[in-house]
């Protein structure tokens, strides 16, 4: 099996309180994205990206290719899939803050599967996610997977 | 006070043939971003993001906050900390490793006592904890 590595890197100025830092990706599909303690915390986060924010989008992706890779291997590729994830991070008695759920809405457009299959396909995926099966250890993960428009 | 954060990805068709789109994120700072199972899994990145680049920048993001926050807390906070974070991933066994790199310039502080702050903030933060099941995290932390 190959092993792929990934990378990213962040430079961060000053204190946790007004430091702030810039996030880059290597392979520069996005960079120098700024991000800041309130901005993590805080309600009004436009256009500031944060940690919990990339790990909603990792997981997202995650599980959309898990499902696609479910469907294709029951020999129903899907038409289309929407996945939407909320990575909810609290303050937890005695541990400061963690991450406690995240939560992956999908809407797939899926020809010649019924509800069964594809709810079946939905688990298998979540199961196969990498980052859903790391994440269970210390989180809650949900799915609400729902079929509609498929034959 | 809960954080949540959001984002929401399309993907069309098969998962060797097809390909996907992080449409956006809750705060717009990103996307739309391309993403295929091509660009995961092979060597030649060609400018797309995936999955486990998405988690290295969370987590180097994280780490990097933490380190700041216990530096600051012991009277020493940090002109510029440069952290690396690198997954490594491998097809049908999963995530096996995160290497972090970080290069402090943190004005009176001696190696030993920025090693042994860069342990905590490993051990520490959210997205460490979150990422605890990873078999290996390991880290190089010195003073630039």
């Amino acid at each position: 099996m190959p092993r792929i590595e990934r990378n990213a890197t962040v430079t961060w100025e000053g204190n946790v309180a007004r430091g702030t830092g810039l996030i880059s990706a290597g392979t520069g599909a996005f960079g120098e994205l700024p991000y800041s303690l309130p901005v993590r915390i805080g309600a009004g986060n436009e256009g500031k990206t944060s940690p919990e924010e990339l790990l909603a989008a990792a997981h997202a992706g995650c599980f959309a290719m898990g499902l696609a890779g479910e469907l294709t291997k029951r020999g129903t590729p899907p038409g289309r899939l929407e996945v939407g994830c909320r990575v909810t991070m609290d303050e937890v008695e005695g541990k400061g803050h963690q991450i406690v759920h995240s939560t992956l809405d999908a809407v797939a457009s899926v020809d010649g599967i019924d509800d069964a299959g594809f709810d079946e396909a939905a688990q298998v995926a979540d199961q196969e996610c990498p980052f859903s099966a790391l994440i269970r250890a210390s989180a809650g993960v949900t799915i609400n997977a729902k079929l509609e428009g498929g034959r | 006070m809960a954080a949540e954060r959001s984002a929401e990805v399309t993907w069309q068709g098969s998962l060797m043939e097809g390909s996907g789109t992080i449409d956006q994120v809750g705060s717009r700072a990103f996307g739309p971003l391309d993403v295929s199972w091509a660009a995961r899994s092979e060597e030649e990145d060609g400018g797309k993001t995936s999955p486990e680049e998405l988690i290295a920048a969370a987590h180097a993001a994280c780490f990097s906050m933490a380190l700041s926050h216990g530096l600051a807390q012991a009277g020493n906070a940090p002109e510029q900390l440069k952290t690396s974070a690198t997954v490594t991933f491998v097809p049908g066994t999963g995530i096996t490793k995160i290497a972090l790199t970080v290069r402090g310039r943190v004005p009176g502080l001696d190696e030993e006592a920025f090693r042994h702050a860069a342990e905590e903030a490993k051990e520490g933060c959210p997205v460490s904890q979150a990422l605890a099941g990873v078999g290996e995290i390991t880290l190089d932390a010195s003073l630039a």
